[in-house]
């Protein structure tokens, strides 16, 4: 008898979400908000790879034109595109999405710019402009110092790479005259590679922030408004910032830097902590390895590094992500969805997955593929009849989508997850 | 003395072999959440993403050379952050295996050594005479002492007894009046339990050394300890690693276990919702502030954090919600103090102070009075890096605190308590 394997943890839910990108999270607050026991299971790791901005719709499907109006491009999109994921959803729903999933993450000290009637142009590490809905109050005066061209320094750090302000600088010089660069070190960080993770923990501490913003008032020369990498702080980014700007007297905005960035963690860390302080079950690391539909219950199979554990629901949100999360699976001969092995409508061999120039502005086949799913979110069986009444799927896997093209990753993922909570919420009986 | 070479290891081969099914150190993105999440990044020239690619592109002479798998406290945050569940722990135990006795760093190779000395499994050699000695050297003295103590008892092996309980070497060996909270608390909550003259230590530096035959034979004894007890639950007290190496042991070797293996933790907890241990905060009148340090070895290496929560629990009760300060990042997410894997036994104290700055920040960042844990390494490790860069905080452990909040707390057993906490 061995006894290192301990016996199944058995966790009973409401609802459970697999799934832990934008999309798994939304679903989980959603649901929270609603007073639904959740229990939410995948790897977190990729949510540390967004920018932190939350797109809705940035890009017409296939024409590279900047849309400033997102409520407009929907109505477009429902004409173009009936079958887009956000067609099917009423544009007042979207923006309660939007509205309670920022209020979240603003009650736990990240907070985001409410969603307004236009995009936000927000800025890129290289000095590119990507239009949005939502961006973190930490990153809101850079859009603001861009419009008004406002005499600007962007400050870069020796050791950090992927972040160059000689580079923005070079590529906003004709629509911001005003913008100059100059570079630090950053305290303690003097030699090496720095981390924005690095330095974004050593600002928790109050000694830091006073020894950068002595460097930082070193090189503002006449600018009255600094962009940084986005660096300030990891657990209460609006405190750290705050204090910065107290500190140097100018007005401060964070600029996303590629991965392993600080504005995603800053999102991974906060889900991690908020969801169970919530009330909900988190289990971040693992993938569901099977799932049982039954007729009104279903059961999720994974084990952690302590066993196995088997998790009893009486809905499913699916939100397993595409390629990379491992929703899908690419195949020789064809895409295959992970899990329940749901049909995935997509091009009808591997050939015509991809276009012969890989920046043709209409985009590729493949990346439109997904699954097929009803005006519910519920996944659909290849004679279109539902595949089970309780399992919703929502974010990325869906088909009829381009969403890194049209700019509406967050949007899709925050939008799906709303409308399958709402339609879970049918399904879910209450204690008596 | 001429030293043994360091045989190149195929990393890439080796990696292969080790990994489940369909799971593939190939699928890196190479995007770097591990090195920017790991404290030993940078040191010795090395980080975690080098060392995947390193291994993948087959430079396997310079990954078999290098000293940084010793930096590496083998935590596995980099793992935890993956988006690709990567385990780069899984190299540099093989690296470490890998190296002749004679190259590994002196201090591990010593404790192991001592370890496997004596029956005991006492990394400071400590004889199962001498522990028994000093238990009951101890005992005496507390039970003349302290006269609501009389009755005190610290069983050494009492067949049947329900918890087996182990200790950290240190304690009997440098600050045995240490043990004494814990007895208090198994008298209080009236826990049927026992020390055992044999396998009752909790420490296992054979297993940081990467010597996996000299690991099993220190949990082959540990078990066969327990076993021969008729014990129902192994506990294991304030001490990180020795949960895992002993958890993680008999699973690795097979081992056949008759009995339960839990932490002091949980039982804390349990013993506070059931009412047994009546503690609170109402001892806390100037509002001192602590936080705590998630021992990597029981949360993210072993139970998750469910006993991460049970900690938070226990020391929100016994210090007041309001004071206590959650250390960013937490459970799971924490970051190794920088005294895991051996470091603190390694010698190379410069490299283990420069990982262990990011600790500090963080325990600085949340300006507690206090770091509670429930590990000795981690103990040691932040009492050190807070003397070095000027820290102003204390360390304590839990069963510390447990007895101050019951008013129980003997002169003797105030160690790591500042003026503040005086009794």
């Amino acid at each position: 008898m061995q006894h290192t394997q301990q016996s199944t943890r058995h966790f009973t839910t409401e609802l459970a979400v697999i799934g832990s990108g934008i999309a798994g999270f939304a679903a989980s607050i959603f649901a929270l908000n609603r007073g639904i026991s959740t229990a939410q299971v995948g790897n977190t790791g990729a949510v540390a790879y967004t920018t932190g901005y939350l797109d809705l719709l940035g890009q017409p499907d296939g024409v590279p034109h900047t849309m400033t109006d997102p409520w407009q491009a929907l109505q477009t999109l429902r004409t173009s595109s009936p079958q887009h994921p956000l067609s099917r959803i009423a544009a007042t729903d979207i923006q309660q999405a939007f509205a309670e999933f920022t209020a979240f993450l603003t009650e736990f000290g990240l907070t985001y710019t409410s969603p307004g009637k236009q995009n936000i142009m927000a800025l890129s590490p290289i000095g590119t402009l990507k239009p949005t809905l939502c961006v973190p109050l930490t990153m809101a005066a850079g859009p603001q110092a861009l419009a008004d061209k406002a005499a600007c320094v962007i400050v870069d750090i020796h050791g950090l790479k992927g972040f160059s302000g000689t580079e923005m600088v070079a590529n906003l010089r004709t629509q911001w005259p005003a913008l100059s660069t100059r570079r630090i070190s950053f305290p303690d960080m003097e030699r090496g590679e720095v981390y924005p993770e690095v330095m974004a923990r050593a600002l928790q501490v109050p000694a830091t922030r006073a020894r950068l913003a002595e460097l930082l008032k070193g090189v503002a020369g006449h600018a009255t408004v600094m962009g940084l990498p986005a660096i300030l702080g990891m657990h209460d980014p609006d405190q750290v910032h705050a204090e910065l700007e107290r500190l140097t007297g100018l007005t401060i905005f964070e600029i996303p830097t590629m991965p392993p960035a600080v504005a995603g963690l800053r999102l991974r860390e906060l889900f991690e902590q908020a969801l169970p302080q919530r009330g909900a079950t988190l289990i971040p690391q693992q993938k569901v390895t099977a799932l049982t539909l039954a007729a009104d219950a279903a059961t999720l199979e994974l084990s952690d590094s302590y066993g196995a554990i088997r998790i009893h629901a009486q809905a499913v949100i699916l939100a397993t992500g595409r390629f990379l999360s491992g929703g899908l699976d690419a195949h020789p001969d064809g895409i295959t969805e992970h899990l329940l092995n749901l049909p995935v409508t997509q091009p009808s061999s591997r050939a015509e997955w991809y276009r012969e120039r890989y920046t043709d502005p209409r985009g590729h086949p493949i990346h439109r593929a997904g699954i097929e799913v009803d005006h519910r979110f519920r996944p659909l069986r290849k004679d279109t009849s539902i595949f089970h009444e309780r399992l919703f799927a929502v974010g990325s896997i869906l088909a009829h989508h381009d969403w890194i093209r049209s700019r509406s990753g967050a949007g899709i993922a925050i939008a799906t997850a709303y409308q399958a909570v709402v339609g879970a919420q049918r399904f879910i009986k209450k204690p008596e | 003395m001429v030293q043994t070479a360091i045989s190149t290891l195929n990393f890439k081969q080796a990696a292969l072999a080790l990994l489940p099914i369909g799971a593939n150190f190939e699928a890196c993105l190479s995007c770097g959440l591990c090195s920017s999440g790991c404290p030993a990044s940078g040191l010795e020239n090395m980080d975690p993403r080098k060392f995947i690619r390193m291994a993948m592109l087959g430079m396997n002479e310079e990954l078999s050379n290098t000293p940084w798998i010793w930096i590496c406290t083998l935590c596995k945050r980099c793992e935890y952050v993956c988006p690709m569940n990567i385990d780069v722990s899984k190299l540099v135990f093989l690296a470490r295996s890998n190296w002749p006795q004679d190259h590994k760093p002196k201090g591990i190779v010593r404790s192991c050594e001592m370890t496997r000395s004596t029956d005991t499994t006492s990394a400071m050699g400590m004889s199962p005479a001498d522990f028994e000695f000093v238990v009951t050297d101890v005992l005496e003295e507390v039970r003349a002492k302290q006269p609501e103590f009389r009755h005190l008892q610290a069983p050494i092996d009492k067949h049947g007894a329900h918890f087996f309980v182990n200790q950290n070497s240190r304690e009997p060996m440098s600050e045995p009046d240490e043990m004494v909270p814990l007895w208090k608390i198994f008298d209080i909550v009236g826990a049927d339990w026992t020390y055992a003259s044999k396998g009752w230590a909790a420490e296992n530096f054979c297993m940081f050394s990467g010597n996996q035959e000299a690991w099993k034979q220190v949990i082959e004894k540990r078990v066969n300890a327990v076993n021969d007890l008729g014990c129902e639950v192994w506990l294991n007290t304030e001490c990180g690693h020795s949960y895992y190496t002993m958890w993680h042991g008999i699973e690795r070797f097979g081992l056949q276990a008759n009995f339960r293996l839990e932490s002091i933790v949980t039982y804390y907890a349990q013993w506070i919702r059931e009412g047994l241990l009546p503690v609170d905060a109402r001892w806390n009148t100037k509002n001192i502030k602590f936080t705590v340090q998630d021992p990597c070895m029981i949360v993210r290496k072993s139970y998750g954090d469910a006993i991460a929560d049970d900690m938070r629990f226990v020391v929100k009760t016994l210090v007041g919600a309001d004071n206590f300060i959650d250390m960013q990042p937490n459970r799971s997410a924490n970051y190794c103090c920088g005294g895991g894997g051996g470091a603190l036994q390694a010698g190379m104290t410069e490299h283990r102070r420069n990982y262990g700055k990011r600790k500090f920040d963080q325990i600085e960042a949340t300006g507690a009075a206090y770091v509670l844990t429930p590990c000795h390494n981690c103990h040691s490790q932040m009492h050190d890096i807070g003397q070095f860069y000027g820290g102003h905080y204390g360390i304590v452990h839990l069963w510390t605190l447990i007895c101050l909040s019951l008013g129980i707390l003997g002169k003797n057993e105030q160690l790591y308590l500042g003026a503040d906490l005086l009794v």
